[in-house]
Formats: C-alpha cells, sequence, structure tokens
C-alpha cells in the first residue's frame, strides 16, 4: 500500500463502508437501513480491490448486493409484524455484547497477525488460487459449508411447507 | 495473429490505439496519463451508449410496427428519425412528479442507481483488439456482478413509489431476477471452464485461435444466457415486471418524466450489455474469421452486438407472456437442472479433452456435435419428463353440433 | 408452520390498460393469489334507458349502437326486432337476409377484436391486435358501403334496413370471404397452438355448464363450457332457419375454450354468409309502416314518429357477446313507456368472481379478456 493513489482509494472506500455501517445502526426506517447497509457491502468490495483481490470484490457484490441484500429485503417484506422500522430492542444487550465479542476478537486478530508487506504490482488474477486452494487443500472445510447450506435449504423449505397432504405450495 | 497496430494512427482498424497514441506524445506523467485516457475511453463509450438507444428505439418502434402492419414514427425528421429526440427532449421537459407518501430520497436514488450498472458493464467489453476500458482477470464475474446491482436499485424504485401495483411488480422482479441470475451465471460458467479464463479480452482471443465461436460448441448456454438476459431486460415473453396489461408500468409505474426516461434508457443498455457478453462469450467478439485484418474490429463487433439485439425486438413483437409463477417454474425446473448438467458435461469434456490430447481439428466438431446433440435430447427430453408436449399438441379446436341445448362439459381441464 | 401474509388490496381500474374501458376491479390478494374479487361498475353510465323514454321510436336506434358499440350491428337488431314485434310488421325476404349477413359481418368484427385483445392481455404486445384488426378493417369498409358509418352504423330500421346494398359490395364482400380463411388459419396456427397461450388459457377461470346457467351467462362464455346454446338455433330470427350451420362448443370452460369458441364461430360465421349472399333475394329492403301508424309529413321511409299498441314485445338475437334482448313496453304513444336491454355483457360478468378466486393476477386479466364486455353494455 505504497502508491498514493490506493492510499487515496483505501481512505474513500473506508469511509464509505464505515459510515454507511454506522448509518446501517442509527437510521429509523429499516428499508433505508438496507439502502445503507448495500452501500456498505460496495465499499468493502473497493476495499478489497485495494487489496488486490479482485475474485472476492466481484464475488463481495455478486453475493452480497445481488443476494444478501435482496435476503434482507424479502424477510423485512414479508415479515408481517416488522412495522418497517428501527424499533427499540430487547435485543439490544445481547447484540451489543455479541458485537462487542466480535470487535475485540478481530481487534485481537489485526494485532497479532504479522502484516508482511505485500507487494503491489496490479493485479493478478486471484480466481484460479482460490479455485485451486477450495478444490484441493480446503476440499473438506468446503464440502462441509455446501452441506450445511443444503441442510439449510431443506429446512426452510420443511418450516415454510403448508401443512396438510392436499395443499400444495404455490 | 494478432498484429500490434501501434504507429499507424490513422489506422481505424482500433480507434483506442491513435488515441492512446495521442496521449503518449503529450508527455504526461504517468497517472494523470492514465486519467486522461479512461475518461476519453469512458466518454467515447458513453457517447456510443447513448447514441445507440436513441437509435434503438427508433429502430424498434419501426421494426415492431413492420411486424405489425403499422408505419411506425414516420412524422419527425425524415422517416421519423428524429423521433427519439423528440420523445427525449419530451421526456426532459416534463414536470417531475412524486407520488404522495413516496420516499423521496429512494424514489429519487431508484433510477439512478438502476442506471450505474447498466453503464458500468461496459467498462470490460472489449470492442476491440485494443479497445477495452479495463481488462480485467475477472471480467465474466464482474458483468454478472454488476447487472446483480439492478436487482436493489429495482426494489427500492418499487417501494419506494408508495403503490401497489409498484410494489407487487418490484417483488415480482426480484424473485425473478435472482431465479435467472442463477442460470446466467450457470450458463457462463461452462464458457469460463472451456476456455478456462475470466478475462473477457482471452475468451474472444481463444475463440479467434481455435477458429471456432463458442455458440458451436455449447448451443445450450447460448440459449439460456439469452432467455435470462430475456428476463433481466423485461423482454417478452418474460416482461412479467412490467407486465403492461396486468400491473400498469411494473416497478416504475409512478414514474414520469426523466425518471421514467431513466428507466427506459437503462433497460435499452441492459439489453446491448446483453448482447455485448453474448457477442463476446458466444459470438466471437471483434473477430470475424481474419476479416478484422479487413474491417474495423469495433465494427464487427458492434454488427454483431445489434443481431443479438435484434433477437430481442423480434421476440417483443411476436410472443405473449408467462405467468409469474410459469416463469418461475420454467427457471427452477427445466432450465436450473439443464444448466448444472450443461456444466458437467462441459467439465467432462475439457477433461476428457485434456486426457486424450486429441488434436483440436478433433476435439472441437467432436464436442459440438455432441454438445448440439445432447442439448436437442435434454431439452425435448425433459420437457416431455416435466409433461408439456410436442408444442402443437395441447391445442385444439372447437367441438362442433348442431343439436341445442346438450352439454358438452367434459371438464377434463378443471383443477 | 405456515407464513401468513396480510391480503393485499388492489385496485385494477377504472383506469387501466386491461380493463377494455372505465371498469374496476378490486382484488384482495393473497401474494400473487385472488381471494376476494369485487367488480365495481358504472363509470360509463349514461342512462340510457331513461333517456329512451323521451325520444320516439326510431330516435332510440342510434342509442342501441352506443351500448355495445364494439358491436352495433346486432344492437341495432335487437332493438329493431323488439319493435317489430310489438307492431307486427313482417320484414321483406331481403331485408332479412342483409341483416343476417351485416350481424355475422359484425359478429367477424367483434370476435376477432376480442380474441386480438385477449391475446394482448395474455402478453403478445399489440401485434394480434393489430393482425386482428387488419381484418376488421376491411369489415368496417363494407359496413361503410352499405350505410356510411364505421363504427356506429344505425343500418336496421324498424321494418328492414336503412337502404339497399350497392352494386360493387357483393364483389367486394366475397373477396374478403375469400381471403379470411387465410387469416383465420393464420391465427390458429400462431393463437391456438402457441405454447405460450396454452399455457396461460388451459385450466384458467373455469367455469362449469352449472355455474354458467346459474349465472345466465350466454354466447361463446356459455358455449365454452360446453352448452350447446345459439339462439340463432334455439329460437330462430332473420333468415337464420334458411341457413345451414353449426354451434361451436367447448368442453372444458376455460378462458381457452372460450377462445377457441370465438375462432370456430368466426368460420361459422364466414359459412352462414357465403350462404345468404348465395341465396339472398331480390326485392325491397324495407316495409312501409301501415299508414295508421305513419304521423303527418312520414315520407321517409322510416317514418320520424309512430305509435304502436299498446303492449309489450321482448326480441333476443345472439349477438358476438351472448343472448341480447330489448324488452319494451308501448302505452300507445309514440315513445317507449319502458325500454329495457338485456346485455350480455353485464350478465357474463357476472360469475367472474366465481372464475377469479384462487387464480393469479396475471389469470384475472386474461379471465377478465376472455369474457369479451364492452363497458358501454355493461353500463349502458
Amino acid at each position: 500500500m505504497e502508491d498514493t493513489g490506493t492510499v487515496v482509494a483505501f481512505w474513500i472506500f473506508a469511509a464509505i463502508t464505515v459510515g454507511a455501517a454506522i448509518g446501517v445502526a442509527a437510521v429509523r426506517n429499516l428499508i433505508h437501513s438496507v439502502a445503507l447497509l448495500i452501500v456498505t457491502f460496495a465499499g468493502l468490495a473497493g476495499l478489497y480491490i485495494t487489496l488486490s483481490a479482485d475474485f472476492i470484490a466481484v464475488v463481495q457484490v455478486l453475493i452480497y448486493i445481488g443476494a444478501i441484500a435482496i435476503l434482507i429485503i424479502f424477510a423485512i417484506v414479508l415479515t408481517p409484524r416488522a412495522g418497517r422500522h428501527n424499533q427499540e430492542s430487547f435485543m439490544l444487550l445481547p447484540a451489543l455484547a455479541l458485537a462487542a465479542l466480535v470487535a475485540g476478537t478481530m481487534i485481537f486478530v489485526a494485532f497479532d497477525t504479522n502484516w508482511g508487506a505485500q507487494r503491489s504490482e496490479g493485479f493478478e488474477g486471484t480466481a484460479t488460487a482460490i479455485g485451486d486452494l477450495l478444490l484441493d487443500r480446503y476440499a473438506l472445510p468446503f464440502e462441509i459449508a455446501s452441506v450445511l447450506l443444503l441442510s439449510a435449504i431443506v429446512g426452510a423449505i420443511l418450516l415454510v411447507r403448508p401443512e396438510g397432504p392436499e395443499e400444495e405450495a404455490e | 495473429m494478432p498484429i500490434l497496430l501501434r504507429g499507424e494512427w490513422y489506422d481505424l482498424r482500433d480507434l483506442a490505439n491513435p488515441v492512446r497514441e495521442l496521449i503518449d506524445g503529450l508527455g504526461l506523467v504517468s497517472e494523470v496519463d492514465y486519467v486522461l485516457w479512461s475518461l476519453i475511453a469512458s466518454l467515447a463509450i458513453l457517447t456510443w451508449l447513448v447514441l445507440s438507444v436513441l437509435a434503438f428505439i427508433w429502430i424498434e418502434r419501426r421494426v415492431v410496427a413492420r411486424m405489425q402492419n403499422r408505419k411506425g414514427p414516420n412524422r419527425v425528421g425524415p422517416a421519423g428519425l428524429l423521433q427519439p429526440v423528440a420523445d427525449a427532449l419530451k421526456l426532459l421537459l416534463k414536470e417531475a412528479i412524486t407520488t404522495r407518501g413516496a420516499d423521496r430520497l429512494l424514489f429519487w436514488l431508484g433510477p439512478v442507481i438502476i442506471f450505474i450498472p447498466t453503464i458500468v458493464v461496459f467498462a470490460v467489453v472489449p470492442f476491440g483488439e485494443s479497445m477495452v476500458l479495463a481488462d480485467l482477470n475477472v471480467g465474466v464475474l464482474f458483468m454478472i456482478a454488476v447487472a446483480g446491482i439492478m436487482t436493489p436499485a429495482v426494489f427500492l424504485a418499487g417501494w419506494s413509489s408508495n403503490n401497489k401495483y409498484a410494489m407487487l411488480a418490484a417483488m415480482r422482479t426480484i424473485a425473478m431476477l435472482i431465479s435467472y441470475e442463477i442460470i446466467q451465471v450457470l450458463a457462463l460458467l461452462a464458457a469460463v471452464i472451456f476456455i478456462g479464463s475470466m478475462n473477457l479480452q482471452t475468451i474472444v482471443s481463444w475463440q479467434d485461435e481455435y477458429n471456432t465461436w463458442l455458440i458451436f460448441i455449447m448451443p445450450l448456454a447460448l440459449v439460456a444466457y439469452l432467455v435470462a438476459g430475456a428476463v433481466e431486460i423485461n423482454r417478452s415473453p418474460m416482461d412479467i415486471s412490467e407486465a403492461e396489461s396486468e400491473l400498469a408500468a411494473g416497478y416504475h409505474t409512478e414514474y414520469g418524466g426523466i425518471k421514467f426516461g431513466f428507466f427506459y434508457q437503462a433497460e435499452y443498455l441492459a439489453g446491448f450489455a446483453i448482447a455485448a457478453s453474448a457477442t463476446t462469450l458466444f459470438f466471437g467478439g471483434w473477430t470475424l474469421w481474419g476479416l478484422e485484418e479487413w474491417i474495423p474490429g469495433w465494427l464487427i463487433f458492434l454488427g454483431k452486438l445489434y443481431a443479438v439485439f435484434f433477437v430481442y425486438i423480434w421476440s417483443r413483437g411476436t410472443l405473449p407472456r408467462l405467468r409469474i409463477d410459469q416463469l418461475m417454474t420454467f427457471a427452477w425446473k427445466f432450465m436450473l437442472p439443464l444448466m448444472i448438467l450443461n456444466v458437467l458435461l462441459v467439465a467432462a469434456e475439457v477433461v476428457i479433452w485434456e486426457e486424450t490430447g486429441a488434436s483440436r481439428n478433433v476435439a472441437l466438431p467432436a464436442i459440438g456435435a455432441v454438445n448440439a446433440a445432447l442439448a436437442a435430447v435434454l431439452v425435448i427430453g425433459w420437457a416431455r419428463f416435466l409433461g408439456h408436449g410436442s408444442g402443437r399438441g395441447r391445442g385444439y379446436s372447437a367441438t362442433l353440433t348442431r343439436e341445442v341445448g346438450k352439454i358438452y362439459y367434459t371438464g377434463a381441464e378443471a383443477s | 408452520m405456515t407464513i401468513k401474509s396480510e391480503p393485499f388490496v388492489v385496485n385494477v381500474g377504472p383506469q387501466h390498460p386491461s380493463t377494455h374501458g372505465v371498469f374496476r376491479l378490486r382484488l384482495t390478494l393473497d401474494g400473487e393469489k385472488i381471494i376476494d374479487a369485487d367488480m365495481v361498475m358504472g363509470y360509463l353510465h349514461r342512462s340510457m334507458e331513461k333517456l329512451a323514454e323521451e325520444r320516439t321510436y326510431t330516435q332510440n336506434i342510434p342509442f342501441t349502437d352506443r351500448t355495445d358499440y364494439v358491436a352495433s350491428m346486432t344492437g341495432n337488431l335487437a332493438y329493431v326486432m323488439a319493435v317489430e314485434k310489438l307492431m307486427g310488421i313482417e320484414v321483406p325476404e331481403r331485408a332479412q337476409f342483409l341483416r343476417t349477413i351485416m350481424a355475422e359481418l359484425q359478429r367477424i368484427a367483434s370476435h376477432s377484436m376480442a380474441l386480438g385483445i385477449f391475446a394482448n392481455d395474455c402478453g403478445a404486445w399489440q401485434t394480434p391486435v393489430m393482425h386482428m384488426f387488419r381484418d376488421r378493417e376491411k369489415i368496417l369498409d363494407l359496413f361503410e358501403m352499405a350505410c356510411g358509418a364505421r363504427l356506429t352504423l344505425n343500418y336496421m330500421r324498424i321494418g328492414g334496413v336503412s337502404r339497399d346494398i350497392p352494386d360493387e359490395w357483393i364483389p367486394q364482400a366475397q373477396k374478403l370471404m375469400e381471403d379470411l380463411p387465410k387469416r383465420f388459419a393464420e391465427y390458429e396456427d400462431l393463437l391456438l397452438h402457441n405454447e405460450i397461450i396454452v399455457a396461460r388459457a388451459r385450466g384458467v377461470g373455469v367455469l362449469t355448464p352449472e355455474q354458467a346457467m346459474a349465472h345466465s351467462v350466454s354466447g361463446p362464455m356459455l358455449r365454452g363450457s360446453g352448452v350447446a346454446w345459439d339462439v340463432r338455433k334455439a329460437d330462430p330470427y332473420a333468415a337464420y332457419d334458411k341457413i345451414d350451420f353449426d354451434i361451436a362448443v367447448g368442453t372444458n370452460g376455460d378462458v381457452y375454450d372460450r377462445f377457441v369458441v370465438r375462432l370456430a364461430e368466426m368460420r361459422q360465421s364466414l359459412h352462414i354468409i357465403e350462404q345468404a349472399l348465395e341465396v339472398m333475394p331480390g326485392g325491397p329492403v324495407h316495409e312501409r309502416l301501415g299508414t295508421a301508424t305513419v304521423q303527418p309529413g312520414g315520407q321517409s321511409i322510416a317514418p320520424l314518429a309512430f305509435r304502436p299498441p299498446v303492449g309489450e314485445a321482448y326480441a333476443r338475437i345472439e349477438s358476438p357477446r351472448g343472448e341480447l334482448g330489448y324488452y319494451i313496453v308501448s302505452d300507445g304513444g309514440p315513445s317507449p313507456f319502458r325500454f329495457h336491454i338485456r346485455a350480455p355483457s353485464f350478465i357474463n360478468l357476472t360469475p367472474l368472481k366465481l372464475m377469479a378466486i384462487g387464480a393469479t393476477v396475471a389469470d384475472a386479466i386474461v379471465i377478465l379478456g376472455s369474457v369479451d364486455f364492452v363497458v358501454g353494455e355493461v353500463d349502458r
């Protein structure tokens, strides 16, 4: 991260990401919150690019903006009593505790890791390397994640299936 | 084959090189040079896009009019050529109306957000040998990812309008876009596996080097991609999201004036983006079996792009619309299994080709023939399996009778 | 556990591209599924039945153009038949045949439009409509030749028709009769056997014969439900008893059957017109009304005012939309005491709720298109 361009880009994206993330928690309107969440995701994708992780950046956009955000939108719109507002919640304290835990872990990792200076000579295709690693060295975790997702899908379908043998879901 | 065309600034075979030459000649710092070059290239792409959209508004209206025994716009300018300009002016001058109870910020942002991805996609499109703004290694993925931004934008536009039609249509659109995004990704995945690169420029030169187009190797993937593309740009038979006869104008019902113009234009741009990626991936991009030595590559590219886009105009002029549940069934029960099979098939072929080490003159025709045959078998077989007839079988004519008062109802179809 | 969603009320109309006029449909939705449908009518109410009581019998003929403005020929016919019945007038043979021919031409024109707009409702953006209008235009040209008007024809007169057809009319009509079968084959090919239309229309909006009869549905909707009922056969009027034709019926009572019934009826109409053109006799086209009822100055073949005897009459015909009936009560004055229209568009809409519940919004639009109603006739 030596050249000026990357540094400038980093700070811009960092500001966008953090600012939008604060907004997500602060705004009252849930849909606005989701819109800001999308901005956060986009900012994160930008940060990945400054790290020369082109594949991760694009996947971030594809999965998070194109899918996760939509999932959240569906969850909000389809929940009958969500009230469409960022309400006070009894989950405030547990959520804070969880957030503190995550933040603590990340700070620990950040200080613990040896951030060896990476050279920055433009992009090198990372897709192939990631593919190789996923299907070779990390094949087992990859498969475990797949099985987990599959069971989640099956579970979700089972949960929303209309009861009674005759009724078929539209 | 690649001949570097640098050095001859008047060589129109590649429009980018003379510009690059000129900027290099200024002797600027490399950063400034880079920014200047990007700006000029972006501006060129934008200009082309705007002109193409204007031209195609006219072409579409004339072509569809021709299909419908009408004349189409023929009053403004010679042969109605200035009609799109007049339309654009009208949209610009119209009052900007915001619905009562609309979410003003998001209502205003909707058309802007939807407009961005449709333009940004063209950054990675290789118009010619060196005519690509950003030669990304993950170009294919970039195109899909950026097009995916449209999905939340559609929702924001529909939701912020505070209109039931818009909301209903937005939800439909999202459900549809997500379903067909998967088809799209799987279709392109097959192509990427076969070529072994996600760089669009590499994909084009691969097709040039192996003297073939991917359409001949994986026709099924192309068809799936174009169908998914029709969903993305709301063309019949997939124009559910703005089903005019059902939900007024769909998620942008409440938009008027230039905000509506943005949606309208974004739709065309998305169409061009689909056509551009189909051209690059399946039709050999800017190459034409050596003819690119004589004809400018960008002309070849544009010709192919417009030809692909014409298919969408054609379908709009001829096909009725599917119902939303039929469309979803088509995506999940018909296209998805076929696409997964297609990916597996292509992957297997790549491995077999590598293992046997067959020469390309043997391997490519063989793979193409196998894939075409399998595509036909799979499509017909799977359709039959799902209970669809041969297309003509399910239609029937009325019964003719003279016995007044007799009841012929059988209720075979009653569900 | 099931996911419950709140019912969602959507207004389709009164300004909506698919309501074919100012008609409103209030749909209560559960997701995409319709759980309730209410029709709101009356946006086009012009108080025709009351207005007609203030006008003479002849002056009322133009009103009948404007109820079902897509098929004004049949509207005219039903009304003049009711008045003729009231007055006991015999209509000359040639006029009877002309009425038959015109009514059948009107049926083709009206069904063309119905099918085109139905295809439009299925999402075939404008193309079928424009192609169907091509045929309709030719028929309207024929109307124009016969009576000078294209839409609100005002051709029928009490006692006959307003004037005889010109000499060049029959050749032009025969030429059209030669062209149309090709077009019909084209529509059958492109629409009837279109996979998407079939997918959209089969099994949608099913109306069983019992339900159809209970709601007093008539016309192609009733025949689509498989009931072979046609006023032209059941209670022949004009020259239909001298002509050979079939009733087209469906077997499933769905949207698709109404569609195929209309297509088959267009072919039958063609058949009727061909026969009628062949056997049509010469002679007068208008019966002079009895001098006793003609007012002074009654030089025209249709006198401005006359007084039918006290009584009542009901005449019914098979309009393109169904059984169109006119009920007229006379108190012996120059204008009807009571003027009532049995409007098939209105009555055919009554089972809409039955058909729409359980369907999706997209289906509702297609069902609405398959009813083929004209708001002018629904509201009158």
